[in-house]
């Protein structure tokens, strides 16, 4: 290994830019997927659907209970081999698609359970004052209960996004050439390592603090009506105490209370 | 569909001669990050001049970066450190005789030891001053206040984040492959090279984990119900 | 007017209604007292169909539902009908004092949005708030959270309006203003139905008072006829029991004025 020599952290910074968009194409591909999917997973156990919830719960527990990097090996090595017996050939498909594939289903677990617990932390009250005016399930629901809701689920998916942004260093395992693979193979150029490892923190600390700062903005004009910054304070001190799965502020990942 | 069920018994199997392993990993970080966050925590509660600013760039630096960076710097940079250090002293240490796996302990315990010290500063913060004041006002020592009083309450608050940052641990311990330690992920690598058997391997480490993730939320939840008995019933 | 017949409702094996009749005449104020869990709530709730009753007729103007046969239309039909002011204010928390009041009027009745504004400019001035509108809930005391609450409900022009407990969640100090305002309407010939444990008020606004005990009406008569001459003995020994209980926290409320003096 070659000795340690500043410049080259300043060197390879541009050098690392350059594959910044990979990793955003993840991130951006696994949000979309993560919120369809995770609507369509939330649903079955609002509504209380029966055996369906079963699969929604199995499908939560399955992807916030194992290690994204296995999910990753899981889908790339194993799915393929899973339809090939269904004539569905998958061996041409680019890496890439499985790792946000991937990412995607596993933010969906994560997603569903922050739609269900926050839609769940609206007051029940909120939701008879609406009937009590004469609105519809439906208006009480879109005009009531998903404003507060998302007031309540943005500090959490916030944190599930930027613990994304950190999980997608993972992707380099199968070759993508993200921010780490990238740094990855520098190191192995050059022979400087650690510089190269140096840079690649300091650009995901500062696309983390962006992140932050950014999603601060939109949870204070969320919560704007919360003056008193009840729910803001605990979003935020419950977050930065939160490794990954996040939201327990709102009881996420809890059984649902008896309807 | 063609899953080999034979097989992927077989994998589970010889996967779980790597369990202890990810066990290791996983406890000494949550442990020594448990102690280290511990003394972040303080440092930053009690204001301590020139530490805290320092512990609170640890934290965002940590909690800032993804884990595995943790890892590839201290696995490359620390060698390097000590190399160098040894030889300034004329000392013949040599960072190569350091075990790989030592490597690991050290990296996650400081990943780990961030997320905890925000662990028990929420939760310390989720004790309402009115408690130490009601104990000092029964004649408790601030000490003992602290004991009988707001550590078991901080306890209680902060239990469901302690869990995730141990199933985070658990988690990312599969990290530690990237060094060539040999835990259920590297394993279940072996194992799926050596049989060309890639989603039995991978399945079968998937159920290992699954198995012990909900393992550690049952526990969590027993534990709960028994450290929040005092709480029941306030639905507010 | 209003009619219920034969209400009745259970929660699993608990029959919490047994059958309740009542009738309110448009343009009066009926109180219900009852000791805690004699079902009153409960009762509030089924003529909004916050609860679902299991058998009985809810008649409204000239709307009526038969419980056993309705449909999804008819609640919401008759859901219109009345509005409903809440023992904890249920305001909507992301919207402010304004928007509270014109979300029914905008949403549900279809009001264009200036007309909604102005009118709910003018029932939130009426209930003396006309400082507040652009106050979100956690801003405004609990007093002026429950006015914010009468004025949604009076907006909608509803048949009548239903009042549970509507100040048993406020600071003492904050009754009177509360109070105030829902005898302002009454004298107005509003249609309301009234449970509150403020016995002295309902002796003063009620055209008619009702008794409910364990799920059903013990007794039912004139304010003076429950408050001065009872015929039940559960009617005497409430009464008795809740005056007794009125004296007691008014000392104590004497000691806390006394407290914060001090302090
Ligand atoms: N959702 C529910 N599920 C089960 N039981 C209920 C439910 N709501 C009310 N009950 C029960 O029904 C009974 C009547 O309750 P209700 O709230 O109507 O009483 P109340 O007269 O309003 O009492 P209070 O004066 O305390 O408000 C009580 O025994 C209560 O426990
Ligand atoms: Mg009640």
């Amino acid at each position: 290994m070659a000795p340690f020599d500043v410049t080259y952290i300043f060197l390879f910074i541009p050098k690392l830019l350059s594959t910044i968009g990979v990793t955003f194409v993840i991130v951006g591909g696994a949000i979309v997927i993560g919120v369809i999917v995770g609507v369509i997973v939330a649903l079955p156990r609002l509504y209380h659907v029966p055996v369906v919830k079963r699969i929604s719960q199995v499908y939560v527990s399955f992807f916030r209970g194992t290690p994204i990097l296995i999910q990753l090996f899981l889908i790339y090595y194993g799915l393929p081999e899973l339809v090939q017996g269904l004539g569905i050939n998958l061996s041409k498909v680019p890496v890439l698609y499985f790792v946000v594939f991937t990412y995607g289903l596993n933010n969906a677990a994560f997603f569903s359970e922050t739609i269900r617990a926050s839609v769940t932390a609206v007051d029940r009250g909120q939701v008879e004052a609406g009937y009590s005016i004469g609105m519809t399930g439906w208006q009480s629901l879109r005009r009531i209960v998903l404003p507060q809701a998302l007031g309540i689920a943005v500090p959490v998916a916030a944190n599930l996004v930027i613990a994304l942004l950190k999980d997608t260093s993972l992707a380099f395992s199968l070759g993508v050439m993200e921010l780490t693979g990238k740094a990855q193979s520098l190191g192995t150029i050059t022979q400087h390592f650690i510089e190269a490892y140096v840079a690649l923190a300091v650009i995901y600390l500062g696309v983390s603090i962006a992140l932050e700062k950014l999603f601060g903005v939109w949870e204070r004009r969320l919560l704007r009506y919360d003056l008193a910054n009840h729910r803001l304070r605990d979003a935020l001190l419950w977050r930065r105490a939160s490794f990954r799965r996040g939201g327990d502020a709102i009881g996420m990942g809890k059984e649902e209370m008896s309807a | 569909m063609t899953i080999d069920l034979g097989f992927m018994w077989t994998a589970f199997i010889q996967l779980l001669s790597a369990v202890p392993v990810t066990l290791l990993i996983t406890g000494v970080s949550v442990v020594c990050g448990f102690l280290i966050g511990a003394v972040i925590a303080l440092i930053r509660m009690n204001r301590v001049p020139i530490l805290h600013p320092i512990a609170v760039s640890y934290v965002t630096f940590i909690r800032g970066t993804p884990m595995l960076v943790h890892l590839l710097l201290i696995y490359y940079g620390l060698p390097m450190l000590i190399d160098a250090v040894a030889k300034e002293v004329g000392s013949g240490f040599r960072a190569a005789s350091i075990p790989m796996i030592d490597f690991v302990f050290l990296a996650f315990s400081i990943t780990s030891s961030a997320y905890m010290a925000e662990v028990i500063r929420s939760g310390l913060l989720a004790v309402d001053r009115g408690q130490l004041e009601a104990a000092h006002s029964v004649g408790m020592t601030t000490m003992q206040a602290m004991y009988r009083i707001v550590l078991p309450q901080a306890f209680a608050a902060s239990l469901p984040n302690l869990a995730n940052n141990v199933i985070g641990m658990l988690h990312g311990s599969t990290l530690a492959f990237t060094v060539s330690v040999v835990e259920i992920m590297a394993k279940a690598q072996i194992v799926a090279s050596t049989n060309w058997k890639f989603l039995e391997s991978y399945l079968a480490a998937a159920v290992i984990f699954w198995g012990l993730t909900v393992l550690i939320e049952k526990a969590t939840g027993l534990l709960e119900a028994r450290v929040n008995l005092y709480n029941r019933g306030g639905v507010a | 007017m209003i009619r219920l017949s034969q209400i009745s409702k259970s929660f699993g094996e608990v029959q919490v209604l047994k059958g309740i009749d009542l009738t309110v005449k448009t343009g009066e104020v009926v109180a219900i007292l009852g000791p805690s869990g004699s079902g009153k709530t409960t009762l509030l709730r089924c003529v909004n169909y916050l609860e679902r009753p299991d058998d009985g007729v809810i008649t409204i103007g000239d709307f009526s539902v038969r419980c056993r046969e309705v449909g999804k239309r008819d609640i919401h039909q008759l859901r219109q009908k009345s509005a409903m002011v809440f023992q904890h204010y249920n305001l909507f928390k992301h919207k402010t004092a304004l928007e509270n009041v014109m979300e029914g009027l905008v949403v549900v009745r279809k009001t264009p949005v200036d007309d909604a504004k102005k009118r709910s400019i003018e029932f939130l001035k009426k209930v003396g708030l006309g400082d507040k509108l652009d106050s979100y809930p956690s801003q405004l005391s609990g007093g002026q959270q429950q006015r914010v609450g009468i004025a949604r409900a009076l907006a909608l022009n509803p048949e009548i309006i239903l009042f549970d407990e509507p100040t048993s969640a406020l600071d003492p100090e904050l009754v009177g203003e509360v109070l105030e305002v829902i005898r302002e309407i009454a004298k107005e010939g509003i249609t309301m139905l009234i449970v509150t444990h403020e016995m002295g008020f309902a002796k003063e606004i009620a055209n008619h008072v009702l008794f409910m005990d364990g799920g059903n009406v013990v007794e039912e008569g004139s304010p003076d006829d429950i408050f001065n001459n009872p015929k039940e003995e559960r009617t005497r020994q409430f009464l008795q029991r809740l005056s007794r209980e009125v004296s007691t926290h008014s000392s104590i409320n004497l000691v806390a004025t006394g407290d914060e003096n001090h302090g």
